[in-house]
């Protein structure tokens, strides 16, 4: 079974503890430039705070950029062999999401490993902005949000007083709690 | 990189022993070297600023917005590390406030940024030709001079600096137009929102053309003993997260303050004239949550996320985005000018952050006109014919703005109290301030010993040094003097700590974080064992240090005095009704003070001591 490292960007706040411990756990150093995750802040259109991490894709850009074949998988972690990277940069590049970084210091970039199954993360972040979940689960929560947003929208009839009438289910809530 | 003499030192982490001075003027770097009894006896953050700042009034006066005035900017040998609430840096010069030391400090990740640039700490002196910004990238130090950025927003310029960099990852403290016009509470903005508000820095800036400093590091953080700090940090998230208000506190931040102070009855209210709010409900937390939080932030390393998104969504604000509001924020634009409309306030607050402006002492001095127009101490004439009525939002936006660009009587405003009261004397009863930095959001009057922190906070009437008020009011009012000074001066002595250090104190005062834990922090950090009470003695030190800055300008016990309006008004409503503060008791409070503080009956530090600060360790 296959895990992902999942992100729910609404959730994070930018404290970039994830980045703290990333480089303490990647490099044994304290430094967030050194990080295999990094969070992005947008302001002011729109507001939004967002992790960008390596997706472990199946069918990986980085993978098949690599004219050295230096990206290697192993158990669906894809990571960087520093003997065969040549640090042409062409993963960096290639990457839809920028997950793959670069720092003066280090040779060759460098890209999350989930940190061999165990991300530490995860369960560093203070908001659960950071999610480790299985294949499978991937998708659920917006797969639930969906039939929410269906059964909101949806109407019900009822007669009042001997009238007939139409409410709708999201207008109920919207009610609650005003006088 | 470290002589070889440090190598042998005892202090094996936490700096990068290079404070970087910049001459504007001259257009002169010059990176100083400073060595382990500096680094040991003031520690970082605002102690090398003060210490800076003494070594620099030796060489002659400083007037606040000459040339001559020394800005330094200094995070601490904890900011960016793995701990909690490490964001935070000290921006310390002469104040165009008070006229006396000043400082004020920012949290986000600017100061993270400077230190990973290798730079314990900035110390800008001199005026730039042209409108400029410094950039500072990896150490290397460039003044651009960019006049493009001339009345530019603080967030705006921000974003500019950012594009004509190309980098988005940078950080950059910037002004806006009120800085630009040396408005004297103008702040230092940074991280789309993040404020060094307090003491006008953001005028010393304008004063000095430097519209903005961009910073971009990489270094590795020295740290001694990574796995020891690791440790201690890591239980320290923990204990943290298992607080039962975590969660709380991540959900309002600061605004769950708005509640208890209104309960309590020491809400500022129209003016400081009352303590109870009667809308307090339409400006609280669970208002903010129900209608315009659409998220969190934190600044760099924060578990707690007290930061807040809103957005108004309807209305005639809407589109109003904002990283806010604090707690002070939301009694000065709410209460103390009688606005109930939380959106108008969000957008006082948005104005403040784009214009650069201090809230506090705008919403204070807000609230003095509109005293002042409805018992007749200024004239319509004197009040550019504007109807200042309590809780007229559009008088508070007009306002702001008039004080931003020096328009009328904003240009009276923007000078700050001192000189709005030299203008208008017969305003001095009902401007709430100390040495000229107008009062933040606790009321004072029924804890005496709120009063006494204010009125020997080293900057002014801010809470930041000492705020009791909560422990006094659960103690009882009949807890003896000599208890609350004591208290006063353990917040005063703790709290700078957190500033020397580079941290922030709300994991202590607000989740009850153990404050030995940052002891064990240093010594992991630095390779130097220390206990906490080690180091509160060099926050003592240092508070001595800025008393003796204070004296060079005139000050001492007649200036040790809270707001007027404590002595002499009482609310009329709420638990507190009646009660006033007795100008007797005050007195006995500030002796016992002074004696345990070890100065003298006139609140002067002894020459001795005063020498002692004259070691002749960084010279500039």
């Amino acid at each position: 079974m296959s895990w992902k490292l999942a992100v729910v960007p609404e959730r994070c706040s930018g404290c970039k503890i994830c980045e703290l411990v990333c480089s303490i756990q990647r490099f044994g150093v304290n430094n967030p430039k050194k990080s295999a995750i990094r969070v992005m802040v947008i302001y002011p259109h729109p507001i939004i705070r967002m992790p960008i991490v390596c997706r472990q894709c199946k069918v990986a850009k980085c993978m098949e950029n690599c004219p050295t074949g230096a990206i290697v998988t192993k158990n669906g972690i894809y990571d960087i062999d520093g003997e065969k990277c040549i640090s042409c940069q062409q993963c960096v590049i290639s990457c839809p999401f920028g997950a793959i970084f670069l720092h003066e210091e280090i040779d060759t970039p460098f890209k999350c490993n989930l940190c061999n199954g165990n991300p530490r993360c995860v369960e560093a972040c203070p908001k659960n902005a950071l999610l480790f979940l299985p294949e499978h689960v991937l998708g659920q929560p917006q797969r639930m949000a969906s039939v929410l947003k269906y059964v909101h929208m949806k109407e019900v009839e009822y007669v009042e007083k001997g009238e007939r009438k139409v409410l709708r289910y999201a207008d109920i809530e919207k009610g609650k709690g005003e006088d | 990189m470290p002589t070889s003499k440090r190598e042998k030192g005892k202090i094996k982490g936490g700096y990068f022993w290079k404070i970087l001075q910049i001459d504007l003027d001259r257009e002169e770097m010059r990176p100083l070297e400073f060595d382990e009894a500096f680094a040991l006896k003031y520690i970082g953050g605002r102690g090398f600023g003060a210490k800076l700042i003494w070594d620099h009034l030796q060489k002659g006066p400083i007037y606040p917005l000459g040339p001559e005035n020394l800005l330094v900017i200094s995070p601490g040998p904890l900011a960016g590390l793995y701990l909690p609430a490490s964001g935070k840096t000290a921006f310390i010069s002469i104040s165009p406030e008070t006229g006396i030391y000043g400082d004020s400090n920012m949290g986000g990740s600017f100061g993270v940024e400077l230190r990973q640039a290798g730079i314990d700490a900035l110390a800008i002196s001199g005026r730039a030709k042209t409108l400029s910004y410094l950039w500072i990238d990896n150490g290397e130090v460039r003044i651009i001079p960019n006049e493009r950025l001339k009345g530019k927003g603080s967030l705006e310029t921000e974003g500019m600096v950012k594009e004509e960099l190309k980098d988005e990852h940078i950080k950059v403290a910037t002004i806006g137009v009120a800085g630009e016009n040396r408005v004297r509470f103008a702040c230092v903005t940074s991280d789309w929102g993040r404020n060094s508000g307090r003491t006008g820095i953001g005028a010393v800036m304008g004063s000095k053309n430097l519209k903005a400093i961009a910073v971009r590091g990489s270094k590795d953080l020295p740290v001694f003993d990574l796995p020891r700090l690791q440790k201690a940090s890591e239980a320290s998230f923990r204990s943290l997260r298992e607080n039962k208000n975590f969660a709380f506190w991540q959900e309002q931040g600061l605004m769950s303050v708005i509640d208890y102070v209104n309960e309590a009855g020491v809400m500022p209210t129209f003016n400081f004239r009352e303590g109870v709010f009667e809308h307090a409900k339409k400006v609280n937390g669970y208002e903010m949550l129900s209608k315009y939080k659409i998220g969190d932030t934190s600044c760099f390393g924060c578990p707690m996320a007290c930061g807040n998104v809103c957005l108004v969504k309807d209305g005639k604000y809407r589109g109003t985005a904002v990283e806010g509001p604090e707690y002070e924020t939301a009694c000065m634009f709410g209460p103390n000018v009688g606005i109930q409309n939380f959106s108008a306030i969000l957008k006082a607050n948005q104005l403040c952050d784009e214009l650069g402006i201090d809230t506090i002492t705008a919403g204070n001095l807000i609230g003095v006109l509109m005293e002042a127009q409805e018992t007749g101490l200024l004239s319509e004439k004197d009040l550019d014919s504007l109807n200042l009525k309590w809780g007229s939002e559009e008088m508070v936006l007009e306002m702001i703005q008039r004080i931003a660009h020096r328009k009328g009587i904003g240009n009276v405003l923007a000078e700050g109290s001192l000189r709005v009261i030299k203008q208008w004397p017969q305003l001095r009863p009902i401007i709430s301030q100390v040495k000229g930095l107008e009062q933040s959001a606790y009321d004072a009057r029924i804890a005496i010993s709120m009063a006494l922190g204010y009125a020997t906070s080293d900057i002014g009437a801010h809470h930041t040094r000492a705020w009791t008020i909560a422990k006094e009011l659960e103690m009882g009012m009949a807890w003896p003097l000599e208890k609350k000074a004591d208290l006063v001066i353990y917040h005063q002595t703790l709290r700078p700590l957190f500033d020397m250090l580079g941290v922030c104190r709300l994991p202590w005062i607000e989740l009850g974080f153990d404050e030995n834990q940052y002891a064990e922090f240093y010594s992991a950090t630095t390779g130097v064992e220390m206990k906490l009470n080690q180091l509160l003695e060099k926050s003592i030190g240092l508070y001595d240090l800025t008393r003796a800055i204070n004296m060079r300008f005139g000050i001492s016990r007649k200036d040790d005095y809270p707001p007027e309006r404590v002595f002499t008004l009482p609310m009329t409503e709420g638990p507190h009704a009646g009660k006033i503060l007795k100008l007797e008791e005050y007195e006995a409070i500030l002796d016992i003070y002074y004696q345990k503080r070890g100065w003298t009956k006139d609140g002067l530090v002894e020459e001795k001591k005063i020498e002692t600060f004259n070691d002749p360790l960084v010279t500039i």
